[in-house]
């Protein structure tokens, strides 16, 4: 039988579900895309999502030759499949002076969500995750939100509060 | 990590990349939630500069076993291969460990530990 816990996360969206305090960074040391994604890569190595960073870091830098991840409004979602991933992670950072991105609107991205994963093809909550990262802040004030958020505990309760709003 | 390995792992990588984005449904998919994919040819290019780097003679066995199998690197999980789900003996084992490049006996995919 279920408890009520399990219950309670049941509810959970994927993206929520991913969301973990260790993955999280308050401040981008860096500003410029390049950086950054060297930082938020060292940031996953770190807590063992992978043990080859530079192959995570290429196939991140390819995603970006793809076609630009920072899709406006002071949000980027770099996403890759690598092979050097065991399992789906999300590393949430923040910035505040701004990161140069080459977003579609030219502006400084001051929220990063990084989705790694491994390269299952057809893998439905890869792509379910991207769709509930970019609900949870198309609203500006929920961007401002989480731009003020005092801690982790705080940005995963608004972002999941955005997500049941329907 | 080998180098023979890193350069075949990148190549994977990158054509798993590229085969999504030509994919129309996920490409659309990709595209509604605002993230264009217009580079497609330029990773087309870093695939060919890729490819030349690596040995003729592995790059012919990654191609050959890319049109059998959706993955042809594969990890190995305790005695596991990944690709088939097959036990494998320690020796295979102990060498994907040290980095050598080896086969799974039973499918024949490239294993490597993550």
């Amino acid at each position: 039988m279920p408890t009520a816990s399990t219950v309670e996360r049941s509810s959970e969206t994927h993206l929520e579900l991913h969301l973990r305090p260790t993955l999280f960074i308050p401040e981008l040391r860096n500003k410029k895309k390049s950086s950054v994604l060297e930082e938020m890569v060292a940031h996953l190595a770190k807590h063992q999502i992978t043990r080859q960073a530079d192959a995570v870091l290429e196939v991140l830098r390819q995603r970006e030759a793809l076609g630009s991840t920072a899709i406006g409004k002071g949000i980027a979602v770099p996403h890759a499949r690598s092979t050097m991933v065991a399992e789906r992670a999300v590393l949430l950072a923040r910035s505040s002076k701004g990161v140069e991105f080459d977003a579609a609107d030219e502006g400084p991205v001051h929220l990063v969500f990084m989705i790694v994963a491994p390269p299952v093809e057809r893998d439905p909550i890869y792509l379910q995750m991207l769709a509930q990262i970019v609900k949870a802040v198309r609203l500006a004030p929920a961007r401002r939100r989480i731009l003020e958020a005092p801690d982790f505990g705080a940005i995963r309760a608004l972002i999941a509060a955005q997500l049941s709003d329907e | 990590m080998n180098s023979k390995l890193q350069a075949l792992v990148a190549l994977q990588d990158l054509d798993l990349m590229i085969r999504e984005a030509k994919d129309p449904e996920r490409a659309t998919q990709e595209e509604e939630l605002g993230f264009p994919l217009n580079g497609v040819e330029k990773l087309e290019r870093t695939r060919e500069r890729l490819a030349k780097q690596i040995d003729e003679r592995l790059l012919q066995i990654y191609e050959r076993m890319s049109r059998r199998f959706a993955r042809v690197i594969v990890p190995v999980e305790g005695r596991v291969c990944l690709g088939c789900f097959m036990g494998l003996p320690t020796s295979t084992t102990r060498n994907a460990d040290s980095g050598t490049l080896e086969n799974c006996e039973n499918c024949g995919r490239i294993l490597y530990r993550i």
